[in-house]
């Protein structure tokens, strides 16, 4: 059937002749490998750019070069910017800042993980009444876009005391409508077995969840620390809001102001940036198809 | 429960959904449940729906960041009305239109080219799609620097590159100093930081469509570029309305490259509705004020969002 359909046009030569078809297979092939390599280059070069001036030591020079072709490349490197920026206090403690933005993301991930994984595994598996309440309230909650509480949020952390420190960076982003929902989905798509067998063994809720699902629930782990990571690495507008002092200042707003001074210093600029892109970019390398995975599995949700 | 065990089981534990009366395990387990409930449930509502709901209350007040001796005053609309007559809030939200639009033709038409090449069989696959996505999880902050030396005026790269391609006739554009440039180059900066998200979203659109519905179409002779037509496009169809509808919300968020490159200038070209609350909020200390824009953010996102709800139950399940 489909051998006389296709026999029945001789208009597609691929069906004709095979030996053609593969011969223009070839140059599309070839047309497309082009087209990657010159969308990479492009889309990498301003990050292997960055790479390259922060390993120039004259700052006036780094300006100049960015115009030429001496931008990509670097004759006599030198890690002195970087010995320059990364002190722990002083104008210059983009390490403090670093440390500070480790110590920031790492709460927050490890306490969200906490966090919203047990409120996730009761609204999948609990038996309290209200469950379907609770879980279309976090769905609805959802749209809040965080610029529009933070006003508010500003009003209520200034009352109450708790700004320019860590916790005021942590704890308002812990629980999030978010990650709580995709552990729900996570584990509600578990057999329900799993939990009527532990069940049966006497096991409380509590110890099901911590020795039989959470172990099962890597995936949903890895999704939900690289992106509450990222979001908690790239945080601005909160930090600025609420960091008045160095003490608690994550890199991200120390770049931000240093790069806002009028005369720039671009060789220590790059460094500090440099510096900020290291860690995640070390993660990025190490875990890379988690990563990709869990950008898909926070879109899933309409 | 299968069938063997059925009897035994039942015994012991009766099955969830029914709800048997009193039982002393379900009360400690109801408990725990509500223990382990508890820390999201508080966080959420005192993070997230506290501030909510008293964003609509500070916005009919005159409630100043630092606190004053006069008491707090009820205003009613006032902030509104305030914000509806002033010339900068309609020049900001122009701006955010003019950057969605701008944004989603660029953003996204880079995102679904990279996906497409992605996605045929090609060597060093992961590689690519490895280093495509790099900018992604390259922070907003960074990508300012980075880009704030490409633009540079008169010499930077781009300068360079326009004024090579165009043997010398096209001049030297000061791409964050001048008014009909400067929203170009925060569209051309956000789109390259921000593809790979939606970049990603598209390959698993493009993965979810069958093999078998490019292979009939094939067979009733298709072409490339018809298939791609009548079988791609259509089976993308949700995934165009996610993109586009997370793009728009994205882009109307805009704030963090205003901030750190122009600060709204030059001659408020790029001013957004965030940049245009938090110096009101912040600088102005005028927290009432600002809280009635945020509540004017929170509703054009959740039209926009109620929009996707509706156009994706139009067109998938």
């Amino acid at each position: 059937m489909s051998d006389t359909a296709l026999a029945s046009r001789p208009l597609t030569p691929a069906a004709k002749v095979p030996a053609l078809r593969r011969r223009r297979f070839n140059a599309y092939r070839a047309v497309q490998a082009a087209c990657m390599l010159i969308i990479a280059l492009v889309i990498v070069s301003p990050l292997f750019l960055l790479a390259v001036a922060s390993l120039k030591d004259d700052r006036f020079q780094i300006l100049a070069d960015m115009g030429t072709f001496r931008a990509f490349w670097v004759s006599n490197p030198t890690l002195n910017n970087f010995a320059e920026v990364a002190h722990f206090s002083g104008e210059l403690a983009f390490g403090r800042y670093l440390l500070n933005s480790l110590i920031i993301l790492f709460c927050t991930v490890v306490g969200g993980l906490v966090v919203n994984s047990m409120a996730g595994f009761v609204l999948a598996w609990g038996s309290l009444r209200g469950r379907a309440v609770v879980l279309a309230i976090v769905i609805a909650l959802y749209v809040i876009p965080q610029e529009s509480i933070i006003m508010p949020l500003v009003i209520m952390v200034s009352r109450a005391g708790i700004t320019d420190g860590f916790a005021v960076q942590i704890v308002p982003w812990i629980a999030s409508p978010l990650y709580t929902f995709l552990f729900y989905q996570f584990f509600a798509q578990l057999p329900k077995d799993l939990f009527e067998a532990a069940e049966m063994d006497g096991a409380s809720v509590f110890r099901v969840y911590r020795s039989i699902f959470l172990p099962l629930s890597l995936p949903a782990l890895a999704t939900v620390s690289i992106l509450m990571g990222i979001e908690a690495w790239n945080q601005y507008l909160w930090p600025i809001l609420v960091t008045q002092t160095d003490y608690a200042r994550p890199i991200s707003v120390a770049i931000a102001t240093f790069f806002g001074q009028d005369s720039i210093f671009w060789d220590r600029a790059m460094a500090a940036s440099v510096l900020m892109m290291l860690p995640i970019l070390a993660f990025y390398l190490a875990f890379q198809r988690w990563f990709v995975s869990s950008f898909v599995g926070s879109a899933i949700k309409g | 429960m299968s069938i063997p065990s059925a009897g035994a089981a039942s015994a012991v534990a009766k099955p969830q959904p029914a709800r048997p009366k009193g039982r002393r395990r379900d009360r400690a387990r109801l408990f725990q449940e509500m223990g382990m409930l508890a820390p999201a449930v508080i966080l959420m509502t005192v993070f997230l729906i506290a501030p909510f709901i008293l964003s609509f209350w500070t916005a009919m007040t005159n409630q100043p960041l630092v606190p004053r001796p006069t008491p707090v005053r009820f205003v009613g609309l006032a902030n509104f009305i305030r914000i509806f007559n002033d010339p900068l809030f309609w020049t900001a939200l122009w701006n955010v239109t003019r950057f969605t639009l701008w944004i989603i033709p660029v953003q996204c038409g880079l995102a679904f080219l990279t996906a497409l090449l992605l996605h045929q069989k090609i060597p060093f696959r992961n590689l690519f799609r490895g280093l495509f996505f790099l900018p992604a999880i390259t922070s907003m902050v960074v990508v300012c620097v980075i880009w704030a030396t490409l633009f540079q005026y008169p010499t930077g790269p781009f300068n360079q590159i326009l004024g090579f391609l165009s043997f010398g006739t096209i001049q030297p554009i000061d791409w964050l100093g001048d008014p009909n440039w400067a929203m170009v180059s925060i569209v051309l900066l956000s789109a390259w930081q921000a593809y790979g998200f939606q970049m990603i979203i598209y390959l698993a659109g493009l993965q979810g469509i069958s093999e078998e519905l490019y292979d009939a179409a094939r067979i009733d002779g298709a072409n490339a570029l018809q298939r791609f037509w009548h079988v791609t496009m259509p089976g993308l169809r949700p995934t165009h309305v996610f993109v586009l509808v997370i793009t728009t919300i994205q882009a109307f968020k805009l704030y963090t490259q205003v901030a750190i490159l122009t600060q709204g200038g030059p001659k408020n070209s790029t001013e957004t509705v965030v940049h245009y609350m938090v110096r009101i909020g912040y600088e102005e200390q005028k927290l009432g004020y600002a809280s009635a824009v945020s509540v004017i953010l929170f509703l054009i996102v959740l039209v926009i969002a109620l929009l996707q709800r509706f156009l994706l139950r139009r067109y998938d399940v």
